[in-house]
Order: structure tokens, then sequence, then C-alpha cells
């Protein structure tokens, strides 16, 4: 059975500061790339994913208070890890580090355009400063942490299974791949076995959700355009999905489907119609590739997205976006291939990756990733057998067992792309100690406001701003 | 730049999807689920026009489940417009406020400001169980884990998040309902 843990976890400790940050700076420009900052317990840990074999290595660094701790990594253009960066600064003041408010632009006949909390039709809380100049969009600030949760503090010294309620409500749209990072990096921790048919199962949803995702996405790029027509077709097959969701898993998002130690069983139709849900995704498949080509087909929404929002080559270096805002600026980070879970080690997903770095790349990403998620999810269902996966959730309480290792970490590919959780366990109660998360939104963010400045008008924002289409509640937490 | 297009868009035949046709079971199923049937023209609450109602929404803390619901309602299978609601940008075009979320300090002063900007009567709506009573966010620091005392609540519609369905129930008890809760509102 292909394990899921096979890649090792390799640390290495730094004592001073500067050369702590200097072999970041030096492992991330020889093939490696930040995941995760964590801050906990008088230690500073940059997590690196070396892109060509999967190893994690985790550089520490022994924080002595009694002498000055250096600037911030930010400094040195490491600003992937930006928002954790903040948290830290903000909760470990010790550290010195300063938050700067987000730069402004002055200047004669410059205008604030301010746009939220409250904004559009139905969104999500977040302020927008657009700085313009006239039409043209010169610079932007956004102001976040309306909807801070605390997701992180509020699960520490929750035994595991606690903690997963909290956890998986952290973005609902990724709900499947929240619950799946944290459950990979307890069970790193705890250093257990999966079976192949819950791996299965994991990837079925993991999939369905990205499809669920993306039709949604879509949904909302059509309509920024003004083309209301594939809005609904996009909502219609949006619709469909989630109702294969339900009627597969018993939840519409598959919320607390995923455990540490397997899959709940328990929220399964006792009859799952596989060959209805086969053929509702055979529909799907067909109606979006076919909206997929009238888009491709249509000029003015075409004219529209070709050149709007490009993600500029300075941003690309020092924020390196994931996921399919990444794979549209030709940054190829996928962990389903880079470090394999679930059953990807023998699906081997396609990644498809564009340079252009426009709204057009990212729509055109999308639209390839859903049409390989929607495959998989067929090619999964074929294979997914209900009655093998162990039924543990009658013995919910028997899986929570001590941990091997003190860290664990769970990589995963959201479908905005990469989602890093890193748990530290306390190892005479199992209890979590510490937990840590890196979500796409978070860092891709960052590429947001210099996309949307570089050289664009405030026509253009819906539509760039739907290209993107990040969370807040993942940029919060 | 695509005049080439337009020339093949000429003699290129548009295509048309399978929009729902005909009444769908899961809809019906959703919507009347206990029997109560909702006919929000036949006896209007005084001042509210029958079957044209404008939300306005407001994401007090939410995880994006509720809002992906509510983005659904305007998709052709549940298409609020036949029930005579619509989505309004601004909370002054609005009759009812739709606040999901586990309601942060930081989103109070917000959430008031946008009740008060609407015109009467008004009617709120608090979605999803994070707006009800905090769900799982009760503890948590910097959250009021509750609607109610905000800002004076109609209907709660329970669920993580509820479904489409759900919310459209709520939506039209929220219009039917005569009784106004009391203005009094905690500070």
């Amino acid at each position: 059975m292909a394990s899921v843990l096979t890649t090792t976890v390799q640390y290495q400790t730094i004592n001073n500061y500067g050369a702590w940050v200097k072999a970041w700076q030096d492992h991330r420009q020889s093939g490696y790339e930040s995941i995760l900052l964590t801050g906990d317990q008088e230690s500073l840990m940059a997590w690196l994913l070396n892109r060509d074999n999967g190893d994690i290595l985790a550089l520490h660094h022994r924080v002595e208070l009694s002498t000055k701790l250096g600037p911030p990594p930010s400094h040195f253009g490491i600003e992937e890890t930006l928002m954790s960066e903040h948290w830290l600064a903000r909760d470990w003041s010790e550290l010195g580090w300063e938050i700067s408010d987000p730069s402004s632009a002055r200047g004669k006949g410059l205008f604030i355009y301010p746009l939220g909390p409250v904004r559009a039709d139905v969104s999500e809380s977040l302020l927008y400063q657009l700085i313009v100049m006239g039409d043209e969009i010169v610079h932007v600030r956004l102001k976040n942490g309306f909807k801070h949760r605390h997701v992180r503090e509020i699960v520490r010294g929750r035994t595991v299974q606690e903690a997963m309620p909290v956890v998986s409500v952290f973005t609902m749209t990724s709900t499947v791949h929240h619950s799946l990072a944290m459950a990979l990096a307890v069970e790193n921790a705890w250093g257990i076995d999966i079976p192949l048919a819950v791996n299965v199962t994991r990837t079925l949803m993991a999939e369905l959700e990205r499809t669920m995702s993306h039709l949604g996405d879509l949904a909302a790029l059509a309509v920024s355009t003004g083309l209301p027509v594939p809005q609904m077709q996009y909502l219609h097959l949006k619709e469909q999905v989630l109702r294969v969701n339900y009627g597969l898993f018993g939840h519409r998002y598959m919320k607390g489907a995923i455990i540490p130690g397997g899959v709940t069983t328990a929220l399964w139709s006792e009859d799952p119609r596989l060959s209805e849900a086969q053929g509702v995704i055979e529909q799907v498949l067909h109606q979006s590739t076919r909206i997929a080509h009238d888009l491709e087909h249509t000029t003015s929404f075409l004219d529209r997205l070709h050149g709007a929002g490009v993600v500029p080559k300075s941003t690309l270096e020092t924020v390196r976006p994931v996921g399919p805002v990444g794979r549209a600026t030709g940054l190829e980070i996928d962990v389903r291939l880079i470090r394999p879970y679930g059953a990807y080690h023998d699906l081997k997903p396609k990644t498809y990756t564009l340079a252009s770095a426009d709204s057009y790349a990212r729509f055109r990403i999308r639209t390839q990733e859903l049409r390989q998620s929607l495959t998989l999810v067929l090619e999964l269902l074929t294979r997914w057998d209900p009655s093998l996966v162990p039924r543990i959730t009658q013995h919910q309480e028997r899986v929570d067992f001590l941990p091997k290792q003190p860290w664990g970490i769970g990589l995963v590919e959201a479908p905005r792309g990469l989602l890093a959780y890193g748990v530290r366990l306390n190892q005479d109660t199992g209890r979590i100690a510490h937990l840590s998360v890196a979500t796409p939104s978070q860092r891709n963010w960052m590429a947001y406001a210099p996309a949307m400045a570089n050289g664009n008008i405030l026509q253009d924002f819906p539509i760039i701003d739907a290209s993107f289409s990040l969370s807040v509640a993942g940029l919060d937490g | 730049m695509y005049y080439w297009q337009w020339l093949k868009n000429v003699v290129r035949i548009p295509h048309t999807t399978g929009y729902p046709s005909e009444p769908d079971a899961v809809v019906e199923n959703m919507l009347y689920q206990d029997n109560i049937r909702f006919d929000p023209g036949v006896n209007p609450a005084p001042g509210f026009a029958p079957r044209s109602v404008a939300i306005r929404q407001v994401d007090g803390g939410s995880c994006n489940g509720c809002e992906s619901e509510l983005g659904l309602l305007s998709g052709p299978d549940y298409d609020l417009t036949r029930y005579g609601f619509s989505f309004a940008p601004s909370p002054k075009h609005a009759d009812i406020l739709v606040v999901t979320g586990v309601i942060t300090q930081a989103m109070i002063p917000v959430i008031k400001g946008v009740f008060s900007q609407m015109t009467q009567p008004k009617r709120v709506l608090a979605l999803g169980s994070c707006a009800i009573d905090g769900w799982v966010f009760k503890d948590a620091p910097g959250v009021v884990g509750r609607l109610d005392g905000i800002v004076p609540v109609t209907v709660d519609v329970a669920g993580c998040p509820p479904t489409p369905g759900d919310i459209l129930r709520g939506l039209m008890a929220a219009v039917e309902s005569h009784s106004v809760p009391s203005q009094e509102v905690h500070p």
C-alpha cells in the first residue's frame, strides 16, 4: 500500500537570526518553496518544500530575546508568509517586528475610492482602498481583519477531535481540503498509515470540491463581464455537483466528512446511487466544456480579460502566488504532483500552466482544471466502493493516538492553491499545543494589489477581482 | 481585436443549455418540507408591496459557506426573483438585512450602520448557526456570537450552511412576519 508519509521532514537549527534568514533565502532560490512560518515557544520555524522530490525542510531558529532580532523576513524579499509575520508581530511583541501600514500613494489629482466592507450583492467583508487618478487605478490598499475568528487560537489546548469542527469551517468552499490538510498533519504526527479505500474516498471528495469551487468562480467571472447566461449555466452545474455531494456524503459541502484517521462513514447514505452520480458528473463535464468553448468565442468576454490584471514580474519573485493564480503566471506548484497524498500517487493529474499572468490566463487555467477534475471524479467513481471503507465512526474515541513526533505537517492542493497545516501536539496528552495554517488566499492576496494597480482602470476591477476569486475567510482566519 | 471572431460568429449556431424547465422536486421538497405553504402575495405585512423585496447581505465574519448558498439563490434552480426577492447593492434600497457569520466586534458598527440606513419597514434575517449563537466560535476572542441584541432579528435560519431552500423559506417568513421584534437594542 502506498504510504502518504514516505517523505521525510528534515530539521535544521540555525542560532544566528541573520544566518537563518540567509539560509531561508538561499533555499528559496534553489528549488525550495516556503510553505509556512510558525512562531512557537521561543522559536521561529520556516517550513520549506522541495519542488523536485517533495521533501520538507524545517529551518529552526531559537529566539534569544536578550539580543535584538533583525527585521522580519518580508524585509528580505520573502513576502509569501507576510500574513503569518503580521500575526507573529502582533501576538509576540518581544520580537520587535513592526507591522507597517500598507503603503499609500500621494499626489495631485489622486483620489481614494473606498469600497467595502459592505459591497456588491453578496460578498465577504474586506475594505478595498483604490487610489485612482481619473479612471486609472494607481495603487490598492487592502484593509482586512473585519472577520477575524481566531481559528488558530481557539483550537489550542483542544483534542484533535474537538478541533476538527472548527477547522472544517475555516473556509466552507474549501472545507474538504482544510479538514484533509489538518487530518494529514495530525496523521503525520501520530505516524499512522491510512487504508487505500480511505485515500480514494478522500481524493474523490477533494476533486468534487475543486469542481464545485471552480464552477462557482467561473460563474462569478462570467457575470463580472456582464454575461448572466454563462453565469446561470455555471451556477446550475454547481448546484448539480452540490447535490451529488449530498447524495454521496450527506452534506452539500461535505463538511465533517474527513476526520484524522479516516473518513466519517456515518454521513453516507445507505445506498449511494453511484451510476446516477456518474451520469450527473458526465453531464456537468459535457456542459461545462461547452460553456467554456462558447466563452472562448465570445469577443466581448475575451476583450475584457486579455491583458487585465497582469501580475508583475517583481511580485512573482517576492510572493510566488500559488494555485490557479500561480499557474497562470507560469509558476508550476501543484502539491498533488510534488508531494502526492490520498490517491494521487497513481492518479497523476495533469497540471496546466500559462505565462501571460492576466485574467484570461486565470480563466483558462480554471476551465482546464475543471475539466481535469471532472475527469478524475469520473475515474474515481468507477473505482470507489463505499463498503470497503473501514467504518470507524462508532469507535471514534479510539482514533486518538499519542504523537510519535511533536510536529505534524499536512500539505494539500486546495481549489485556490497550496494549503499547509502545521500542528504541534502535546507529547503527554495528545492535545493541540500549536496550530499554524497557511491558506492560498493569504498568499495570493499579496499578489492581488500589485496586479490590480498595474495599469488597469476602475472598470477592470470587478473582472480582475473575480478572476483571482480569493476568499476573505481564508485571509482573516 | 477579435474582428475575425465576429465574422465567425455570424455562421455559428448558438447553444442553449438545459435549464430546469419543469418544477424541480429537490427545490419543492426544500421549500415545503414541513407543509408550510408560503404565499407572500396573499396577505403581506403592512407596508410591504407583495413580491418585491430587496435583500442586503452583510458578512459578519463568515466562512463564506452562507455566501456560496446565497449566491446559488440567484441561480436557475432556486431563482429567488420568482418569489419576489432581489439583491440590492445599497442598504438604502433594501427591505431585508441578511447577516451571516459569527459577528465580530469589528463588524458591529458596520451592521448597525447598514441597518440604520435601511428605510422602514425592514426585517432582519440571522443566517446560519454562527449568526444565531456563534456555533463553534462561541468563545473566540473578539467574537460576539449572536446577531440578536445588535439589530432586532425577525427570523433565525439555522444550518451550517443553511440550504438555499431554508434561506428562501426564512426570507418568506421574514416578509410574512407581522410581529416586528422590539426595536430596543442593547448597547
